[in-house]
């Protein structure tokens, strides 16, 4: 789909001008473009664009965080309080878990994958493992993300996939991001997966989920 | 040859007896002294004892007076939350990007929050050490010590937001970093450590830290220098290469570099700063003395021709951490010549 509008809002999100990103989506809404075709052309190709950029060495937060908060107003702007946009690519239980305050990093992974399509269910920071699998129970999600700043989560980390097994939830994929967490392995955290970047979680849930729409 | 000598030759490219190893252990040395981090941090007698027995035990060239990131936020209004064995987390910060900034108030060092309890440590510690080893305070970098007045999530927004203000916010965070930092070198530091994560281009742009960190800091360093601190270090985590260049004309002296950067890199891009780096701190207690030893031999046979570097942990060695993994790390320092 080209629309010089649609492009404008790629530009805007990249810019992260959210004043301007909801300005331009509700353009696009009046001229009759619907919600699921702003957020696929609109905001996810904002987002594919972001990923292109984050190479390792030119990720920072400031940058997402400016995307995402733009990213963040439109998708509000589109699905107003009272009509949650449903996750069309699945859902994603994400925390940071107990003794682990920090929740910008969590916070820029859910934007990440809110912007590309998926239903995102934010456990909180310092997060118990309880609360944790029993949101999980529920939600039955593709994965857990965990985000993890400081090294003394790491025990709790790596009992998770069994605490999982334990319920029955052994087919839910457990991935592991954050600046203490990504500096491990996937076999000594006991996870499906560590991720480098949000961008990087988002790669690997597009694998397991087949990235359908 | 003692550890603040060979230090100081390492800083000037002089010849040393070895390669200085510095093992960033702050509240490791609570956990080998079974001793609880709550108290640790909360009680400047007790820091010291700890780092007094870490350093007998362990044998590196330099102690640390450090307790955690939030001595400063915490002196001027921020509410923190202290935990048994963890460090403490902020609860309320002081400001709010709302509130009224016209009418804030320097800390005093002598008084405020824990200021004094970090002042009376690196009073024992050179008292004790005298000028055998390097006795390292720890003062923020302005753009953390900003983001810990305000949370680092305003304050990001606040810099495109509304930089000026921003900008207004790290001035004050400067005067109290200077303030801070002198009253440590008063009460005994050879040097304070400027710690300064959030400045890193894992968190904002390199242009970011040249127009809004670089001068700032070259203020922090310029006064420590004519204060007399022994050298200005710098510590920023994470990927820092592209920021590296900007070092020197930040007044640094040591500039630490974590894993995320090679030791070719960093050597390219300080070819006449003196390097610290860059085992993870991860593999201090993942990893095994065998992996430690490994990291520690190939970091030294990557500066063996050119001098200027202090073999450490990228950032801090975790609470944690496995004891034998340190003493890895000091013994390969000490055994290669």
């Amino acid at each position: 789909m080209s629309d010089s509008q649609m492009d404008n809002l790629i530009v805007a999100i990249l810019e992260g001008d959210s004043e301007e990103s909801v300005s331009l989506a509700a353009d696009l809404s009046r001229r009759g473009f619907t919600s699921k075709q702003i957020v696929i052309h609109g905001v996810e190709a904002a987002m594919s664009a972001l990923d292109a950029k984050c190479t390792l060495e030119e990720f920072n937060l400031l940058e997402i965080m400016l995307a995402g908060r733009a990213v963040m107003e439109v998708v509000k702007f589109l699905h107003p309080a009272g009509t949650p946009m449903a996750g069309r690519k699945g859902t994603v239980v994400i925390a940071t878990l107990e003794g682990d305050v920090h929740d910008l990093g969590k916070s820029i992974l859910k934007m990440v994958l809110t912007g590309k399509g998926y239903h995102v269910v934010d456990c909180g920071k310092d997060c118990p493992m309880q609360k944790l699998i029993e949101v999980t129970e529920i939600e039955l999600p593709l994965a857990i993300g965990i985000s993890g700043l400081i090294t003394p989560v790491i025990p709790l980390v790596k009992q998770v996939k069994d605490v999982l097994i334990l319920r029955g939830l052994g087919r839910v994929k457990v991935m592991a991001g954050g600046a203490a967490l990504k500096q491990s392995s996937s076999g000594n955290l006991n996870v499906d997966f560590v991720a480098e970047s949000a961008f990087d979680s988002l790669r690997y849930l597009d694998e397991i989920s087949g990235g359908v729409r | 040859m003692n550890s603040l000598e060979r230090v100081a030759a390492t800083i000037q490219f002089r010849e040393t007896d070895r390669v200085p190893v510095i093992a960033q252990v702050f509240g490791h040395a609570a956990a080998v002294a079974g001793v609880a981090l709550d108290d640790y941090v909360r009680d400047g007698e007790t820091l010291a004892r700890c780092q007094l027995n870490a350093l007998k035990r362990y044998g590196y060239d330099s102690v640390f007076a450090v307790m955690d990131v939030h001595v400063e936020t915490e002196a001027v209004g921020s509410v923190l939350r202290y935990r048994r064995n963890q460090y403490p987390v902020v609860e309320r910060y002081a400001l709010s990007r709302d509130g009224e900034w016209d009418t804030l108030a320097l800390p005093d060092p002598q008084h405020s929050g824990r200021m004094p309890e970090m002042l009376k440590a690196l009073g024992i510690l050179r008292r004790e050490l005298g000028d055998e080893v390097l006795v390292v305070g720890c003062v923020l970098g302005p753009f953390t010590l900003a983001t810990q007045l305000l949370g680092l999530e305003t304050a990001l927004y606040l810099a495109i937001d509304d930089s000026p203000q921003l900008e207004r916010l790290m001035d004050f965070a400067t005067e109290i970093i200077i303030r801070f930092g002198l009253a440590q070198l008063w009460a005994g530091a050879h040097l304070p450590l400027v710690f300064d994560p959030s400045a890193s281009p894992a968190v904002v742009p390199p242009k970011f830290f040249r127009e809004f960190a670089l001068p700032r800091l070259q203020r922090v360093f310029q006064a420590f220098s004519g204060a007399g601190a022994a050298a200005n270090w710098l510590h920023i985590a994470g990927p820092s290469g592209a920021i590296l260049p900007y070092y020197r004309k930040a007044g640094v002296d040591i500039a630490n570099f974590d894993y995320a950067v090679s030791a070719a890199e960093a050597r390219s891009q300080l070819p006449t700063t003196c390097l610290n780096g860059n085992i993870k701190s991860v593999a201090f207690i993942e990893g095994s003395p065998a992996d430690i030893e490994a990291e520690s031999v190939n970091l030294l046979r990557a500066f063996r021709d050119r001098g200027g570097f202090i073999l450490s942990s990228g950032c801090e060695i975790p609470p944690e951490s496995v004891p034998e993994n340190v003493a890895a790390l000091v013994t390969t320092a000490r055994s290669l010549r």
